[in-house]
């Protein structure tokens, strides 16, 4: 496991500010609940923890329980013998922390990003936040907080709702990105604007590094609109190249997972900014079905257009993405196709699903097709 | 001078069990113009409802149910003390469940608070609220609220100050802790899931760490949370916003995450 290493000196320099008393008992007449933001700053040289950033300040990503850690045994319970027996079961089991999930890795890749980020930039607030959203009921609470603890994650802010929606909730925390086991969750999110995909459980995943934070894009309904995709699956592939080359000075509209390739590219140029180009712990990988000669062509233009660079562009030219895929050893890859992101899992590599765009009305099918 | 009438619409709730709520009417009621005879409904009606609707829930669960809420209208206001009759008809007109009418003056509320064995007091007058706080009597501030849920949302923020050596005790802490205890148990009536009371736990300042012992406190004391929402500095009004409570209590709750 990685662990966290806190500069001392980060500790220090935090300054110790006067102990105020509570505004709202003992005689001062403001009781307004925004009044308490205030007293906020208080706690900075009192804590051994570094100063958390302002969520519009930093990139914030909303991981749920399911996916930070593996609650398969519990899900079980819960869909057997319901809510109170399930609730019953995560507190007699409150000492037990829970595995891995899915988004473990990435987690711990974003932590290690934001130590060597407050390494360069002391002061900044522009770091990863990781905020646990979970519809969870705070029964569950202690169980999650000791098993945050047990792994040494540092998450220190979280929402558990209690069965309500969660939606409202992450665009309160500005949300840059958002990852659930549940795709309908994930499909309100996208609808709200924020860029969110499904993750699932996968056995017998590839390691992956534990400096370096590698995150994989599919291009088109995920960095990119499904316009594309829509002239494939109407008429076919020679229309797809002729409509590509046709355009390819024309910019392709953005898609769900363009913004926090931004975000990504923002922190980037942090480290580029002193020196750090070669041995930056950020990169990124577009994985696409596209071809390098034709159709590739356009998707570069785009992304210049837009001012992002990407490190690593792979035209697969329509050959499978899972061998790619584990020789780039992401901690993270998005598609849009259940097909791609299977395929990826089969092979090691943990992907999730942005269910964004025409490619969702043929998952759709297919699953009709083959039943439950 | 302090004075309570009874109201006969309703029917007296158990002395010793009940909770009694003393909500002022001036947040109950809008002044209207002066030929009407009933009232506006103020910025805590919708609270009224929801305490209702949760004794309605209890009495259904258990008929003979005696932990229920009881609603005492109080008025401090001098100009609504001599419309006190207009105060008592449009409770009436509303079909509120209060059960008794204090009136009082600015000077001998806190008074008529601890006279009726008030366990909660809620009031839009930030000046009202720390004076019944520093009497003993747990307090809290009420705020217009769009779309107020329909079911009672309750919030205890357990990090107000995080420090044993702030001071001397709240005098409200007394009160904070008996009736977070009554809350729990009245919340055990009802399952996880369509509940009409919903217990909410928010940590502004600390980290998990905070909010784990709020949560550890509260369990102690039978208080088993819903919701809870760990800050660690973020700002509070958009979470606020969604969660919608109808009333934080901050007073009395510092040293819960102890």
């Amino acid at each position: 496991m990685v662990k966290m290493n806190l500069d001392p000196l980060q500790v220090m320099s935090g300054q110790v500010k006067e102990l105020k008393v509570s505004p709202s008992s003992n005689g001062d007449s403001r009781g307004s609940w925004e009044e308490k933001d205030e007293f906020d700053q208080d706690h900075l040289g009192l804590t051994t923890k570094p100063k958390l950033p302002k969520p519009e300040n930093a990139v914030t990503i909303a991981v749920s329980s399911r996916v930070l850690f593996r609650t398969e045994r519990e899900q079980e319970v819960y869909l057997q013998k319901g809510v109170e027996e399930y609730l019953r079961y995560q507190i007699e089991h409150e000492n037990e922390p829970f595995a891995p999930g899915p988004a473990f890795p990435f987690v711990k890749a974003l932590e290690a990003v934001n130590t060597r980020l407050r390494e360069l930039y002391p002061q900044s607030e522009e770091l990863f936040d990781i905020v646990l959203v979970t519809y969870n009921h705070a029964h569950v609470g202690i169980r999650l907080i000791n098993t945050i603890n047990h792994h040494n994650l540092f998450i220190e802010r979280f929402c558990m709702t209690g069965g309500s929606s969660p939606i409202g909730y992450l665009k309160a925390w500005h949300t840059n990105l958002y990852l659930s086991a549940d795709a309908d969750k994930v499909r309100e999110a996208l609808a709200e604007g924020i860029a969110a995909a499904t993750m699932f459980m996968t056995e017998n995943l590839t390691e992956v590094s534990e400096s370096q934070l590698r995150v994989a894009f599919d291009g088109d309904a995920v960095l990119f609109s499904d316009e594309s995709e829509r002239i494939f699956k109407a008429h076919g592939l020679d229309k797809f190249f002729e409509h590509e080359r046709d355009n390819e000075d024309t910019l392709l509209d953005h898609g769900p997972l363009k913004g926090f390739l931004e975000a990504l590219g923002k922190l980037q140029k942090k480290f580029y900014a002193k020196g750090h180009r070669l041995d930056c712990p950020i990169r990124t990988f577009l994985v696409t079905a596209r071809s390098a000669a034709s159709s590739g062509i356009r998707a570069l233009k785009t992304l210049r257009a837009w001012g992002l660079e990407i490190d690593e562009a792979l035209f697969l030219a329509g050959a499978p993405k899972g061998p790619m895929l584990e020789k780039i050893r992401p901690h993270i890859y998005f598609d849009d196709q259940m097909f791609h992101v299977e395929g990826a899992a089969e092979m090691g590599t943990v992907a999730a699903h942005v269910p964004y765009g025409i490619a969702q009305k043929h998952n759709l099918k297919q699953n009709s097709n083959v039943g439950k | 001078m302090v004075s309570t009438i009874q109201n006969t619409d309703v029917k007296q709730k158990d002395a010793d069990r009940a909770v009694v709520v003393a909500v002022t009417s001036r947040a109950v009621f809008e002044s209207g113009a002066d030929g009407d005879d009933v009232y506006g409904m103020g910025v805590a009606f919708p609270l009224l409802q929801a305490l209702q609707r949760v004794n309605e829930r209890l009495l259904e669960e258990n008929p003979a149910e005696s932990l229920l809420f009881d609603v005492v209208l109080i008025t401090t206001d001098s100009q609504q003390q001599q419309q006190s009759s207009r105060i008592i008809s449009s409770t009436r007109h509303y079909g509120l469940e209060v059960s008794r009418f204090c009136f009082s003056s600015e000077e001998d509320f806190v008074e008529s608070l601890q006279k009726n064995n008030v366990q909660l007091f809620l009031s839009t007058d930030r000046n009202e609220v720390p004076q019944a706080s520093q009497k003993g009597v747990l307090s809290a501030l009420l705020d217009r609220q769009e779309a107020p849920s329909e079911q009672l949302r309750v919030m205890f923020c357990g990090d107000a100050v995080n420090r044993p050596d702030a001071g001397p005790m709240p005098a409200s802490r007394q009160a904070a802790q008996s009736f977070s205890a009554q809350l729990g148990e009245m919340r055990q009536r009802f399952g996880m899931s369509d509940s009409p009371l919903s217990i909410v736990l928010m940590t502004s300042h600390g980290g998990r760490e905070s909010c784990g012992g709020a949560l550890r406190t509260l369990r102690s004391r039978g208080v088993n949370v819903d919701e809870a929402y760990c800050l660690a500095g973020a700002p509070l009004s958009p979470i606020l916003s969604v969660v919608r409570p109808h009333f934080l209590l901050s007073d009395g709750f510092s040293g819960l995450e102890d």
